[in-house]
């Protein structure tokens, strides 16, 4: 798609009179070609007509900008002619006149005669004849925003903007108009941008439908792309077998923001006074290279530099009692497989939905999938090779470890093995099992491989049991690996203490990310109170090349371990649906048909943002534009469902509405 | 000053001034003039400083409007100098120009002026977002934006303001002419008192109010013409 009007990374904050800041719009980034209908939906309050107004320059961005055929936009101008509202004719003009007060201006250069007939063209186009001389007092709503279609067509605009055009109008007068305005636009092939908050208004003229979720910090939520062909008649567009899906979809994503608006309100009460709510922190850790930052926050004094002065880190045996430790509010926060807290918010396990928070990755890569050294004997060298000795050996159980259901070690390797032809639940058998009890178990002979992180593949390798067939890296890199997971009742009871400790944590994120630091890393982690291994198993990657077999040739893995570099703490939320869409795959737990919903409350862009900003670091999310793992499979974040669709598995795929605020109101 | 005169009966300044409600055109030189006439002198001097005033009222009104900082310190010194009655700039006036007619004339201009200015900022300031948006769209220039937006724009403002402003200036003339003689409604009314000749001043009195009506139809009625209403 060639980019025609580019909304490039758009924040709108306005200043309030009591010294504080109010976000209105934030990180709207859109790309529009040339004579596409692009409507904007979603409550009012939501932004969308600032939105408007800052493509038609009458209003400036305060971050990003908007480009129309690459240039920057930063005044108004009649190239982005907008059809206001409320018609915004001059009262003192005539139908004419009103016309006129453009074409003169715009058209200066050309002869009197000349403008006269591009006056009167328009007049007949949007069929004024007869009212021409009349003043607007005289004219109808309808017949007033015709003047202003005119007004604005009669320019020749390259983008025409309209903002809730035919919301005063009588049901008639608006289907008539929005043919007669979907016509004028295909014929002149205009680029358009309309505002509405009519769902059948949107589905009848657009082409794509870009619904924004709630103020403040509204966004993209969901694009929608209407794929009835045109030309579309008003009658028989509904006739279309999508249009009523597609109008569901509208439907829903705005009850959904209904319900985000009414919790936010709740939420409002909870806002505690100055300084932090709680100093004495318990926070969950397990025994793997990627719980660095959180060692050196302590080890670094970066949670006190916060005000954080007693932070236990507490070190858990396995992913469960993390789990167990979140739920009974034994720890206030934990270092979490980047599934689960949205695993624990859908009611993972048929336990009901508990809403856990993430504002903050901690890691990305760092795993690898362990084989046993006695399949590389066999000539399993490969993806292909390992599908070929299944093929070959049929009678036979292979097991794997993993080590929690909404790892992303169980997601990948399910994804990569599934890749081959490998059904991950019938092919082969998958057993949660501990991170550092991997190595014992594949030494027994009780798996044939596993996917964990390290250091626990590097001790394999070097000790000669396994070998890594394949790293993270190969499958999807920069994935998110351990995020920060807290209850969201406990952010909404301690804000403040929450901000300090992501605060502390980004900082400590940077420490970890900086090659000269990695050696001081190495020795804290080395301690007894963290991994409490060799320091030789933990360098591979972290410091050193990685080596995948014993005796290999090592390579250089760039960003084995990312903790903080492109933004890498960024909890994203196109990575947060394909966690979704990877969980219901396997049957772990439903697709949310609420996805918006879900995601928006687990991935708190706000509460990352706002601690970033505090720290004076980018504050943005990455684009949320489609995008691919190793296998080259698209995945479009406004369609999660067609690509679940698209993908293998032998799980019935379930949609289903999840309810998170019924425990909410419990806890708070 | 003797007895006070008493109040004639309506009858009685019927009959009294039946020769001045048929002769309004009679003129016997000096201040001995018609009805007719004494009221076109006043109107004279009214037409000429309500003139001035609307002029240099309408061009300060939106050059305050248009700056809200100009605006917000100079409104309050309007606001202090429109209670100040029209009769007290006089003497400043006699003071300072010497001579009788053109302080008249500027009694009336200072009257007539404040709600002319005030009226004029706030239709300035009120011109609706929408016309500045639509103005900003086409990129009209300055002089384009004044007199195709703003000044159609404010004209409702502008107009109610001189409407106060001609009653103001009616006002003031004729207790000016009272003070100051010579040929006018005012000092026929000062006249008449002098003259003990109740029945006239009664007349005059209801000329005056008559004409004040009248002027105040009249800037209605070309306001009417010249603004155009949304609704």
């Amino acid at each position: 798609m060639s980019v025609f009007v580019g909304i490039d990374h758009i924040d709108k904050v306005f200043n309030l009179s009591n010294g504080g800041k109010y976000i209105a719009l934030k990180n709207i980034d859109l790309k529009i070609a040339q004579g596409e209908f692009v409507t904007l939906i979603g409550h009012s309050g939501c932004g969308k007509s600032t939105l408007l107004n800052i493509l038609a320059g009458l209003d400036a961005p305060s971050q990003g900008g908007v480009l129309l055929e690459g240039r920057q936009v930063t005044k108004p101008g009649p190239d982005r002619m907008v059809v206001f509202q409320n018609y915004s004719l001059l009262p003192w003009l005539t139908v004419r006149e009103n016309i006129a007060l453009g074409v003169n201006k715009v058209y200066a250069a050309l002869p009197q005669g000349e403008r006269r007939g591009i006056i009167e063209q328009h007049i007949d186009l949007v069929g004024l004849r007869h009212a021409a001389d009349k003043k607007p007092k005289e004219l109808s709503g309808g017949m007033k925003q015709r003047v202003s279609i005119a007004r604005a067509l009669a320019l020749k605009p390259k983008v025409l903007l309209l903002d809730e055009p035919f919301g005063a109008l009588d049901a008639l007068t608006r289907g008539n108009l929005q043919e007669r305005l979907m016509q004028i636009c295909q014929e002149n092939n205009v680029t358009c941008v309309m505002v509405t908050h009519d769902v059948d208004e949107a589905l009848l003229l657009s082409d794509r439908v870009v619904m924004l979720t709630n103020g403040p910090e509204s966004h993209v939520g969901q694009i929608l792309e209407v794929n009835i062909p045109r030309p579309r008649k008003r009658l028989e567009v509904v006739k279309h077998p999508n249009y009523y899906s597609l109008r569901n979809e509208m439907i829903y994503f705005l009850n959904q923001q209904k319900r985000a608006k009414y919790r936010r309100k709740q939420q409002l009460i909870a806002v505690a006074g100055h300084g932090l709510e709680k100093v004495n922190l318990d926070i969950g850790f397990i025994p793997l290279t990627d719980c660095a930052p959180l060692a050196i926050a302590k080890e670094k004094g970066l949670f006190a530099k916060y005000g954080l002065e007693q932070v236990t880190l507490s070190r858990e045996p396995n992913w469960k009692t993390v789990v167990e430790g979140i739920r009974d509010q034994r720890l206030d926060a934990a270092q979490m497989v980047a599934g689960m807290p949205l695993s624990l918010t859908l009611g993972l396990d048929k336990k009901a939905p508990l809403p856990v928070v993430t504002s903050l990755v901690l890691s990305r890569n760092g795993n690898a999938i362990t084989l046993s050294k006695a399949l590389y004997d066999k000539g399993v060298h490969s993806l292909s090779d390992f599908k070929a000795y299944l093929d070959n050996n049929p009678g036979q159980t292979h097991r794997f470890g993993i080590v929690h259901p909404s790892s992303m070690h169980n997601l990948l390797l399910r994804y990569w093995l599934a890749s081959a032809g490998i059904d991950p639940d019938r092919d082969v058998e998958l057993n949660v099992i501990p991170p550092p009890q991997m190595v014992a178990n594949l030494k027994e002979g009780n798996i044939d491989g596993y996917c964990v992180g390290e250091p626990w593949n590097s001790r394999a390798i070097q000790e000669g049991v396994g070998y890594a067939i394949a790293t993270d890296l190969d499958i999807w890199p920069s994935h998110p690996e351990k995020v920060l997971g807290i209850r969201e009742d406990w952010i909404n009871r301690y804000p403040k203490t929450h901000l300090a400790l992501v605060k502390a944590l980004i900082e400590a994120c940077e420490y970890c990310e900086d090659r000269r630091n990695r050696e001081e890393v190495l020795e804290v982690l080395a301690r007894p109170e963290y991994v409490g291994v060799d320091p030789v198993y933990l360098r591979p990657g972290l410091i050193d090349p990685y080596q995948k077999l014993k005796d290999a040739e090592p390579e250089v893995i760039h960003r084995f371990n990312q903790f903080y570099a492109n933004q890498s703490t960024c909890p994203g939320r196109a990575e947060g649906l394909w966690i979704l869409t990877q969980l219901a795959r396997w049957g772990m737990t439903p697709f949310p048909k609420n996805w918006v919903e879900i995601i928006e409350r687990t991935r708190r862009i706000d509460l990352y943002g706002e601690a970033a900003r505090q720290l004076g670091l980018p504050d943005a999310e990455p684009d949320r534009d489609p995008f691919a793992l190793f296998d080259g499979v698209m995945f479009n974040p406004d369609e999660p469902v067609s690509y679940l669709r698209r993908l293998d598995t032998s799980h019935e795929l379930l949609i289903q509405e999840i309810d998170l605020d019924a425990p909410l109101t419990l806890a708070a | 000053m003797g007895d006070k005169p008493a109040l004639p009966p309506p009858t009685k300044v019927f009959s009294d001034t039946l020769e001045l409600i048929i002769n309004p055109f009679f003129d016997n030189g000096g201040t001995d003039k018609g009805l007719f006439w004494q009221i076109w002198a006043s109107l004279q001097r009214v037409g000429l400083g309500f003139s001035l005033s609307a002029i240099v009222g309408v061009g300060l009104g939106i050059l305050i409007g248009s700056n809200a900082k100009i605006y917000s310190a100079i409104d309050p010194i309007f606001q202090v100098l429109r209670t100040v009655p029209p009769l007290a700039w006089l003497p400043i006036s006699l003071a300072a120009l010497k001579e009788n007619e053109p302080s008249a004339i500027f009694v009336i201009f200072i009257t007539a002026i404040w709600p002319i200015i005030i009226n004029t900022a706030v239709g300035v300031q009120q011109v609706p977002q929408d016309y500045r948006n639509v103005s900003r769209v086409l990129q009209l220039s300055k002089r384009e934006y004044f007199f195709s937006i703003l000044l159609p724009a404010a004209a409702p403002y502008i107009f109610s303001g001189l409407r106060i402003g001609i009653g103001l200036a009616w006002l003031a003339i004729v207790a000016a002419e009272m003070l100051l003689g010579g040929v006018g409604i005012g000092f026929f009314i000062w006249d008449a008192w002098n003259s003990s000749l109740i029945s006239e001043i009664i007349l005059a009195l209801i000329y005056i109010g008559l004409v004040g009506l009248l002027l105040d139809r009249f800037v209605g009625l070309v306001s009417q013409l010249v603004v155009a209403e949304d609704k």
